[in-house]
């Protein structure tokens, strides 16, 4: 109870004798185990040896002779580095051209008078109805009329426009005072220059947590990047991770896939460590939670 | 392991390389580039070995390049290979489920093999006379060839022979009906209080493998799955398959020997493995996982029955899309020759546990000595006698999941199984209404 009391030295002083965040605490710590432990047998099968077959390999309880092998295994079987980089350059890509394309029609659809703005607006929001594996065919033909099949453009090509992104920028747009951008007006701003100094910079926390959505959404795609690759040497993590784990009559070699799953999360893991704080603030401030 | 695998591998080699020396490479033009698209249907380092027999092809074959690519599950390849057709991109040659054929066939996706044959001198029945008979059914559609098998596997039942003879029971009989085995699962289950520590007997229910599990039990109840001659009946609700249904959905809650819900087929055979299900019904396509790993003596068995003896074909076969060039359509050809040539196919069966469909594999030297030394590699072999062949309709994939759908809602105990089955045919034939409106309903 100790640690505890201490954690609650900071809190208010009406609510540091309470027993109810206390509660609370323990309870999210409780949570916090539970969430973890996927992520501890990971990392025990990853270092057990295959000699300790599979009996042991439910057991959460670390090998006394831990090994490498598993990881040296998937090392082999897959181009880690080269499909950590397609994955990347998929991610980054499809990012950078959204925040473009996010932009401009947020800003569109939250500010500029046209006809037929509240119906485009509504024809825009009904893409995110559409399950994407309805669109794998149409968006395939077309990929390969325009020379993109079998290259990492084409993967990304559909994502370049997002329904999500333009609704989110147009929430935020909408919540700016109309006055920084009259004041801006009367300064000789022209559009873009308004759209750069004042809509972007306040709208940062919605773009990191479009961003956050984006990147980890693309990341984990599987099926459309299987569809459009045919070279090995372009497949993203995904799809290099699955030749060992998708199996139908065979078995699984339980520790390989540790090994591998560990070395596809753990860039997304280690990035999500290192901004944690800013990541949750971005959310907090675009009200998604 | 690996040495002698590669030992065998270049055996294998020199002796196509004396067949390819025989053929003049093509002169001035470059190798023909073609894409073969693979599935993973077995543990993940055989990718590896997949890589290796692409890249021996290629080295004895300097007038084709290949490629290797691999298009995940078997559902994931059909989906991949479809679009890349529709998109103008058709691969040279896929290694297809090989109850996916028909449907391909009837959405004309695939090509006709009859020409290519009669182009090599030889005939069908003679080309087709080096596979088994039982995967024949598979192969050919309307009396022309559309694929060639490559690897095969039947069903299986497993058995933990150590704890059999604990439980007082005899692993080299082992149970021949329904009836014994349900008494085998009793005896072999033990409980302590409430909780069950070892399940008699373990079968899978996943999509694919449910389907296929659900047409062992149909079969061996004396019932059929589909309509083997026309692709727009299935025969779910059915006597023979309510029974089948009813018996599994009885080892759960009435016999309570098989665990509760619908269990993927690697959970069956890791708890196989680790002692904690006696027995289990799997593909001969585990097998070399199974002895790999097994710490115990372990039997192989036939699928026992009910009224008879009988299993469906399981696996993959090689296929060439429709709409290549002739170019392309003759390298893949030569490519699915060399993939399924004895030596070949003896060897990606040590490898995967799936036996060879070339029946001059089980001939080959490494084959012979190969089987001695392993007698429970026969067994899928000797119950080719009685197989027949994997459902296949139009619209394979949706035409199963009707099924599975509700199979997997009887095994988690939220349906009765004479209730699930009749919702499960009134899907499948909404499904296959457009079939039958096309041709047996459509009256002159």
């Amino acid at each position: 109870m100790n640690l505890i009391d201490r954690l609650f030295r900071d809190a208010p002083l009406a609510t540091r004798r309470e027993i109810t965040p206390k509660l609370g605490f323990v309870l999210t710590v409780l949570l916090a185990l539970v969430w973890l432990i996927p992520f501890l047998w990971m990392g025990v099968a990853t270092l057990r040896p295959a000699s300790d077959g599979i009996n042991l390999m439910a057991e959460l309880m670390p090998s006394l002779k831990p090994t490498l092998d598993n990881i040296r295994d998937a090392w082999e079987i897959g181009d880690f580095p080269r499909y950590t980089l397609n994955t990347t350059i998929i991610c980054t890509g499809i990012l950078l051209v959204q925040f473009v394309t996010i932009t401009l029609a947020g800003f569109a659809f939250a500010r500029l008078a046209f006809a037929g703005k509240t119906l485009i607006f509504y024809l825009f929001l009904m893409q995110l109805m559409l399950v994407p594996v309805l669109l794998i065919v149409p968006n395939l033909s077309l990929i390969a009329q325009l020379g993109l099949y079998d290259t990492l453009t084409g993967v990304m090509m559909p994502f370049f426009a997002s329904a999500f992104g333009t609704f989110l920028m147009r929430q935020a747009f909408e919540a700016i005072p109309t006055e920084l951008e009259d004041a801006a007006l009367i300064d000789g701003a022209g559009l873009f220059q308004r759209i750069r100094h004042i809509y972007v910079p306040l709208s940062l926390p919605s773009f990191s947590a479009f961003a956050i959505i984006s990147v980890t959404s693309h990341w984990n795609d599987f099926l459309w990047p299987l569809m459009v690759i045919n070279s090995p040497d372009k497949r993203p993590l995904t799809v290099g991770l699955s030749v060992f784990t998708k199996t139908a009559e065979g078995t699984q070699a339980w520790g390989t896939i540790a090994a591998g799953t560990l070395m596809v999360i753990a860039p997304l893991l280690v990035t999500f460590l290192i901004f944690q704080k800013r990541f949750i603030s971005s959310f907090v401030t675009s009200g998604i939670k | 392991m690996l040495l002698s695998r590669r030992l065998m591998l270049g055996l294998a080699i020199a002796g196509t390389m004396a067949g390819a020396l025989a053929f003049p490479a093509l002169a001035g033009e470059g190798p023909t580039e073609i894409d073969l698209f693979f599935p993973v249907p077995v543990d993940g380092k055989l990718a590896r070995d997949m890589g290796t027999l692409i890249k021996e092809f290629n080295e004895t074959h300097p007038e084709v390049k290949a490629t290797a690519v691999y298009t995940g599950s078997y559902d994931d390849t059909l989906i991949k290979t479809r679009a890349a057709i529709k998109a103008g991109k058709p691969p040279s040659a896929v290694i297809m489920s090989a109850n996916f054929l028909l449907d391909m066939q009837i959405e004309n996706e695939l090509t006709n093999l009859d020409s290519l044959i009669a182009a090599d001198g030889t005939t069908k029945e003679k080309f087709l006379g080096q596979f088994f008979p039982a995967l024949q059914g598979n192969a050919v559609i309307n009396r022309s060839v559309y694929g060639v098998p490559f690897h095969n596997s039947t069903p299986l039942l497993y058995i933990n022979a150590d704890k059999a003879k604990e439980a007082g029971l005899d692993p080299t009989k082992p149970p021949q009906t329904w009836a014994e085995l349900t008494d085998w699962a009793k005896k072999l289950t033990r409980r302590e209080g409430d909780k069950v520590t070892q399940w008699g007997i373990a079968i899978p229910c996943a999509y694919d493998y449910c389907g296929w599990m659900m047409e062992t039990l149909t079969m061996s109840n004396g019932g059929r799955y589909y309509n083997e001659e026309f692709g727009g009946e299935v025969y779910y609700d059915t006597p023979s398959m309510l029974g089948a249904l009813s018996w599994w959905n009885d080892l759960i809650a009435k016999h309570k020997v098989h665990p509760p819900g619908a269990t993927p087929g690697p959970a069956v055979s890791t708890s196989f493995i680790s002692g904690n299900a006696a027995m289990m019904m799997l593909s001969t396509g585990s097998l070399t996982y199974v002895r790999d790993n097994a710490k115990f003596n372990y039997k192989v068995a036939f699928i026992p029955r009910n009224v008879r003896n009988a299993v469906p074909i399981g696996g993959a076969s090689l296929i060439i899309p429709a709409g290549l060039e002739a170019d392309k359509q003759k390298a893949a050809w030569t490519l699915i020759k060399w993939m399924t040539s004895p030596e070949k196919s003896a060897w990606w069966s040590r490898a995967t546990g799936y036996f060879a469909p070339n029946m001059a594999a089980y001939k080959t030297p490494d084959m012979v000595d190969f089987l001695n030394k392993n007698p429970d590699a026969k067994t899928a072999v000797e119950q080719l006698d009685v197989a027949k062949p994997w459902f296949a309709t139009y619209k394979t994939v949706p035409v199963r999941k009707n099924l599975e759908d509700e199979v997997m809602l009887v095994l988690n105990g939220k349906k009765q199984p004479k209730d699930a089955l009749a919702a499960a045919q009134k899907a499948a034939d909404e499904t296959l209404k457009p079939y039958n409106a096309e041709t047996s309903l459509k009256l002159p």
